[in-house]
C-alpha cells in the first residue's frame, strides 16, 4: 500500500518508480472493525432495506408492533396473547397439541363445530376421560382452565382458536361465553367425551 | 503507467460501489412506490391533486417558497399511551389507592414510580394520560386491569418528537406524501414553519389569500415577506368584484380600490389547501382521534 520513492542505484535524473510493500497490519485491523461496525449499524438501523420502515422503527416487526388495533384485529391480539399464556403451554403455540396429553386446536372437529357451545364447556368445566379428535382417541385430563378468565377474556381466546392455523369458524362473542357460564351456574365439574356429545353443539 | 489496470479498477470498483448504494438502491427501494391506505379507511393516500393545484406547486416552485418553508415532518419516537376517559365507580382519591394497589405486578415494577407520582399533582380532571411509553406489556397490563375495575381507558398510538409538538403534522414525512409532487418541496430551512399540513390547520381559501397578500393582516408576528405582485390593485368598477379581498384597515387598499387576486394566487392557495399529509399511515402509524 505504501509507496517508497526509490532512488538509490538509478540515474540522478531518472524517474523514481514505487514498489510494493506490505500493507500495515493496523491498517487491516481497522478496515475490519469498520466493515463489522458498518455492518452490525445496518442491521440494528436499517430496517432490512424495507421501503416502509422509517426511523424510528428499526425492524418491519417493530412498525408492527405499533399500529394502532381496533376492532376485531384487537380481538385476535388479545386472544393470541391470552391463548399463548393460558392455553399454548399444552396446546402449542402452533394449535398442534402435544402428543400424549393434548389434542390439537388446528383442525379440530371439537374446535370448528357449528355452534360453540360444547368448546366453550371444555375450558369453563375442563375435561376428563376418553374424546376423538380428528379420528384418534385422547385420554385427557383437562381442568377448567378458562373458568378464571372474564368473558371477553375467554371469547377473545376462543375467537383466535377459531380463527387461527387455517381454522376458519364464526367468532365467540362474550354473550356467548356468559350464556354458557350462567348456564353451567355453581356446579361445574370435569366432563367426559361422551357427556359432551350429548350436549348441543 | 505499470499500475494502470489496478488504478482502472479500484476507481471503477470505488465509483461502481456509490452508484450502486445510492442510484440503484434508491430506484430499487422506492421507483415503483404506489398510493399507500389510509389506516382504519378504505382511502388511499396520496390523492392525485386537482389541476388547479398542480399549477400552483409550479408558482411555489418559481416563488422560492421551499427557501423557507419546509414540507417535511420530523419524527423522533412513537409511544403508546394510556388515556384516562372515566373512573367508573372510583373518585379520584380512591383511584389513586387503586392504582397503588395493582402497581405490584411484576411488568408495572419498572413504571410505577412514574405513574404513581405522576398521579400525585392529579386533580381528577379527564381525560388524563397515565402512562406515555414504548412497553406494550405494561400498555396491556395496564389496560387489562383498568378494564376489569370498570374504569374507561383509550390505549393510543401516538407520535413523538418537536415539529409533532409544534402541531405541523401528526406523523412523520414518509415517501408516499410526495407521490405526486413534481418537483418535490422538500426545503431545508425553517424561516417560517412547516407546511406538510396546512391544507388542514389553516383550511379557509380566503385566509390564505389575505396571508399571501398581507401577512401580517392575520398573523401579527410574521415575517413572510408580502407577494403583492400576486394580487391586482385596481379601481373598483360599477360593482365591486366578489372575489376582492376582505382587509383590515391597515392593510386595506386606498378608497375606490379593490384587491383581486390573480390566477397564480389562486392556483397557489389551491395547492398550499391541497397539503394534508395527517392521515395515519402504515409506514407511520398513529391511532387517529375518535370520529365525532
Amino acid at each position: 500500500m505504501s509507496d517508497e520513492i526509490k532512488s538509490s542505484g538509478n540515474p540522478p535524473d531518472a524517474e523514481p518508480t514505487a514498489t510494493r510493500s506490505a500493507a500495515p497490519l493496523w491498517i487491516i485491523v481497522v478496515t475490519l472493525l469498520l466493515i463489522f461496525f458498518g455492518g452490525h449499524y445496518l442491521d440494528t438501523h436499517g430496517g432490512l432495506f424495507d421501503a416502509r420502515v422509517y426511523a424510528p422503527y428499526n425492524s418491519p416487526e417493530t412498525l408492527e408492533a405499533m399500529q394502532p388495533q381496533t376492532g376485531a384485529a384487537a380481538v385476535a391480539a388479545h386472544g393470541k396473547k391470552v391463548y399463548e399464556a393460558v392455553c399454548g403451554v399444552c396446546h402449542g403455540v402452533d394449535g398442534a397439541g402435544k402428543p400424549g396429553q393434548a389434542p390439537p386446536l388446528a383442525g379440530s372437529e371439537w374446535v370448528n363445530a357449528k355452534g360453540m357451545n360444547r368448546l366453550t364447556h371444555i375450558p369453563l368445566e375442563g375435561l376428563n376421560g376418553t374424546i376423538k379428535v380428528e379420528g384418534k382417541d385422547w385420554s385427557l385430563n383437562m381442568a377448567a382452565m378458562g373458568a378464571a378468565l372474564p368473558d371477553a377474556d375467554l371469547a377473545a381466546v376462543l375467537t383466535y382458536v377459531r380463527t387461527s392455523w387455517g381454522n376458519k369458524s364464526s367468532e365467540v362473542t362474550p354473550e356467548d361465553v356468559k350464556k354458557v357460564r350462567d348456564a353451567i351456574g355453581g356446579h361445574a365439574q370435569p366432563m367426559t367425551g361422551d357427556e359432551m356429545m350429548k350436549m348441543p353443539e | 503507467m505499470k499500475t494502470g489496470i489496478s488504478v482502472f479498477l479500484a476507481s471503477f470498483f470505488a465509483l461502481g460501489a456509490s452508484w450502486f448504494g445510492m442510484v440503484y438502491g434508491s430506484i430499487h427501494q422506492l421507483g415503483s412506490a404506489k398510493e399507500t391506505v389510509i389506516l382504519q379507511s378504505s382511502d388511499n393516500w396520496p390523492q392525485q391533486r386537482t389541476g388547479e393545484a398542480t399549477l400552483g406547486l409550479q408558482v411555489y416552485r418559481a416563488n422560492g417558497c421551499a427557501a423557507c418553508h419546509t414540507e417535511q415532518v420530523r419524527q423522533t419516537g412513537v409511544a403508546d399511551e394510556i388515556s384516562l376517559t372515566s373512573l367508573g365507580k372510583y373518585s379520584a382519591g380512591d383511584f389513586k389507592d387503586f392504582m397503588k394497589s395493582i402497581m405490584i405486578a411484576p411488568e408495572l415494577l419498572n413504571v410505577s414510580n412514574n405513574i404513581i407520582g405522576g398521579l400525585e399533582t392529579w386533580d381528577g380532571k379527564l381525560p388524563r394520560t397515565i402512562y406515555s411509553g414504548q412497553d406494550s406489556a405494561v400498555v396491556a397490563s395496564l389496560g387489562d386491569k383498568l378494564k376489569a375495575a370498570g374504569v374507561k381507558a383509550d390505549a393510543r398510538v401516538v407520535a413523538t418528537g418537536s415539529d409533532i409538538w409544534r402541531g405541523w403534522g401528526m406523523r412523520q414525512s414518509v415517501a408516499a406524501d410526495y407521490l405526486y409532487d413534481v418537483p418535490v418541496q422538500l426545503g431545508s430551512l425553517r424561516a417560517g414553519p412547516d407546511l406538510s399540513m396546512i391544507g388542514v390547520r389553516a383550511p379557509d381559501v380566503n385566509w390564505q389569500l389575505k396571508h399571501l397578500y398581507a401577512p401580517r393582516s392575520v398573523v401579527s408576528h410574521s415575517t413572510m415577506p408580502a407577494f403583492r405582485f400576486l394580487f391586482h390593485v385596481r379601481k373598483i368598477g360599477a360593482q365591486p368584484s366578489p372575489d376582492a379581498l376582505v382587509l383590515p384597515k391597515d392593510f386595506a387598499p386606498a378608497d375606490g380600490m379593490e384587491v383581486v387576486p390573480t390566477t397564480e394566487a389562486r392556483e397557489l392557495a389551491a395547492y398550499l389547501l391541497s397539503l394534508k399529509a395527517n392521515q395515519p399511515l402504515y409506514e407511520a402509524p398513529f391511532t387517529p382521534a375518535a370520529a365525532k
